[in-house]
């Protein structure tokens, strides 16, 4: 497939990311020195970097490219997709914000550890988390490769190759300290790339009395190529969504980076803002596209929306520009989202496997950024937006139930929690794949396609009632963890 | 321009090291109003109380929340003439799902915030007090 786009500007675009982002991981460097930097930045980082860095982090593929491809095929349902990322923020700020920050656990593995005293949980904890981070870091390389393939019109691989090469050498470079510039940086670059076309495009289509909406038009059904939503589905999908965003392991990690658990509040306040003013732009892509994009509502093209809307309006240089720009920010998700995940899952790795020295924690993001790659590599790009949700009710059905009733309720026990993750490891999972494997037919089983309705209460459940059987094994120290756990830290730090 | 100010130079910083070998969270800062309050009886009861409140305040938070933002699609299916209304030609569906969930979203998390801060200041009073 030829580029639809002029070559040129997709290379400016994609190298000058790259560069940017290499650049501020160097100078990230300069003042990252021991290994407490190294994970997770030290607690000096300010709440409204924080919390850029946290939506420059959160905002993947599937938000920049996906929420608007899903509006052009699906309509008005697919508006539950950023209403659940964003809620999902919301349910993170009730149950688990301030608590986790006062933990003083840094990956899930450890407040699993800590909080039940157990071995054998910290290792299936820690299996989980790697797992869902490569399954999360897959679509953002398959967005990658769209990207680069519509751009430049070089074939797909050279872009989930590129994003990893990028990722590994910032990561390995700066770790987390430099994360949080880059991430920040990346929250306000993918705002504009997607603000400023679109005013363009709106004073644009107004000045020439082009339609914005076709009087209401755009708005209809009859323009959705599938057909598949439906109750059930959506409320389904809205809770994979809101439980699911508690237990991804990017998102833990930039909590320990706030100072106490009163300011991790606030941080998450000022992140729902960010992320809700962000939707607004995708949402107005997707509409748009309804009128100037409607061929590519075709499945695995409609992702395309954002990236081509802006040279279907404008000509010459100021299309350029704009692509250019659209591009840009596409890369800047790509880049944010995986290197936020590979930074955490190298932190679960190198401790488990590497003693956590810095060393180890470089090899570990390599290994975690290699095995994804491969996996993309191996399998098709599918629908952005749709293959993250997946990814997002096998964490609710899993991780979740560990955080929230390890953190709200005295009586879980070590063999509840993993009972309780293999329930739900096994049951979302085999629906997930039991849907793949089924294909085109599988859209008859609502149940299995979009699983996360019944497996999310099936796994707290299970954890429950295995908790209550094995009582005996309740940890001493319970009180004294969910005290610090849930008591302020003092007003003055203690001399 | 942006939130941040990198001209103020890097600040004082600290060292955080992660909890890595025993399974223990290391000790760190630890208050004395929170020691107190893990070790008389009646500091404990303080906590326990401080917890149930705190939860109490999630839930009825996220309940709200979520009747609220469930409602919506139950009320368009109940009454299909609402999809029929339009601002500006946009159908209300559309406004509602688009626009109108973030704000309550946001306010939502700015009542959490506040009452979950007037929680544990209620504790730090309590246990200041003992």
């Amino acid at each position: 497939m030829n580029a639809e786009l002029n070559p040129v500007v997709g290379y400016v675009a994609l190298t000058l990311v790259s560069l940017s982002t290499v650049l501020i991981g160097i100078y990230g460097l300069r003042i990252s020195r021991t290994t407490g930097d190294f994970y997770v930045a030290s607690r000096t980082v300010r709440p409204w970097w924080n919390a850029s860095a946290i939506g420059g982090e959160y905002l993947s593929a599937a938000s920049f490219l996906g929420v608007a491809g899903l509006i052009l095929i699906s309509g008005v349902d697919a508006l539950w997709f950023p209403i659940g990322y964003t809620a999902g923020y919301l349910m993170l700020l009730l149950f688990v914000a301030a608590p986790l920050r006062r933990s003083g656990a840094y990956t899930i593995p450890d407040f699993a550890e800590a909080r039940l005293e157990s071995l054998m949980v910290r290792r299936v904890t820690s299996l989980l988390v790697v797992v869902v981070g490569w399954l999360y870091i897959v679509p953002q390389l398959h967005g990658a490769a769209l990207t680069v393939q519509i751009t430049t019109g070089l074939p797909p691989w050279v872009g989930a190759v590129a994003v990893v090469v990028v990722v590994c050498l910032s990561v390995v470079t700066g770790g987390m300290r430099s994360i949080t510039f880059v991430q920040a940086f990346q929250y306000w670059l993918k705002l504009t790339a997607l603000a400023v076309p679109i005013v363009f495009i709106l004073l644009r289509l107004t000045a020439d009395g082009s339609p914005l909406t076709d009087a209401g038009a755009v708005f209809t059904a009859e323009l959705n190529i599938g057909d598949d939503a439906s109750l059930y589905r959506n409320i389904s999908l809205v809770i994979a969504l809101l439980f699911g965003t508690l237990g991804l392991p990017h998102v833990l990690v930039r909590f320990y980076t706030n100072p106490d658990g009163a300011s991790a509040r606030r941080t998450t306040l000022i992140v729902l803002g960010l992320l809700s003013v962000f939707y607004l732009f995708p949402t107005m892509y997707g509409i748009l596209g309804r009128i100037y994009t409607p061929d590519l509502a075709v499945d695995g093209a409609a992702d395309a929306t954002v990236l081509l809307l802006p040279s279907r309006i404008f000509e010459g240089t100021a299309g350029d520009l704009l692509s250019a720009l659209v591009t840009a920010g596409a890369f800047a998700a790509f880049l944010s989202t995986t290197s936020g995940l590979v930074v955490s899952l190298a932190g679960v790795v190198s401790q488990e496997f590497f003693q956590g020295s810095v060393k180890g924690f470089r090899r570990a993001a390599v290994i975690s950024a290699a095995i994804p790659l491969l996996l993309a590599l191996a399998t098709n790009t599918l629908a952005l937006a749709g293959s993250v949700s997946m990814v997002f009710a096998f964490t609710a059905s899993t991780i979740c139930p560990l955080l929230l009733l390890g953190i709200w309720w005295r009586g879980l026990t070590d063999v509840g929690a993993v009972a309780g993750m293999l329930a739900g490891a096994v049951l979302c999972g085999g629906s997930i794949l039991a849907a793949a494997a089924l294909g085109a037919e599988s859209a008859r089983y609502e149940w299995l396609e979009q699983p996360a309705l019944w497996t999310v209460p099936a796994a707290f459940a299970v954890t429950i009632v295995v908790s209550r059987l094995t009582a005996g094994r309740r940890p001493g120290s319970v009180s004294r963890v969910l005290a610090r756990l849930h008591t302020p830290e003092p007003v003055q730090p203690p001399g | 321009m942006g939130p941040v100010n990198p001209a103020q130079g890097p600040p004082q910083r600290v060292r955080v090291t992660a909890p890595r070998s025993a399974g223990r969270l290391h000790p760190g800062a630890y208050p004395v109003t929170r020691e107190m309050a893990e070790q008389s009886e009646v500091g404990e009861l303080f906590v326990r109380s401080l917890i149930r409140s705190q939860f109490r305040l999630a839930v009825v938070v996220a309940t709200g929340f979520l009747v609220i933002l469930i409602g919506i699609p139950v009320l368009l299916a109940v009454f299909p003439q609402i999809g029929d209304l339009s601002v500006f030609t946009v159908p209300v569906p559309w406004l509602l799902l688009g626009l109108g969930v973030y704000p309550l979203v946001i306010s939502c998390a700015a009542l959490y915030v506040r009452s979950a801060s007037r929680n544990e200041m209620r504790f730090r009073d309590l246990v200041d007090e003992d």
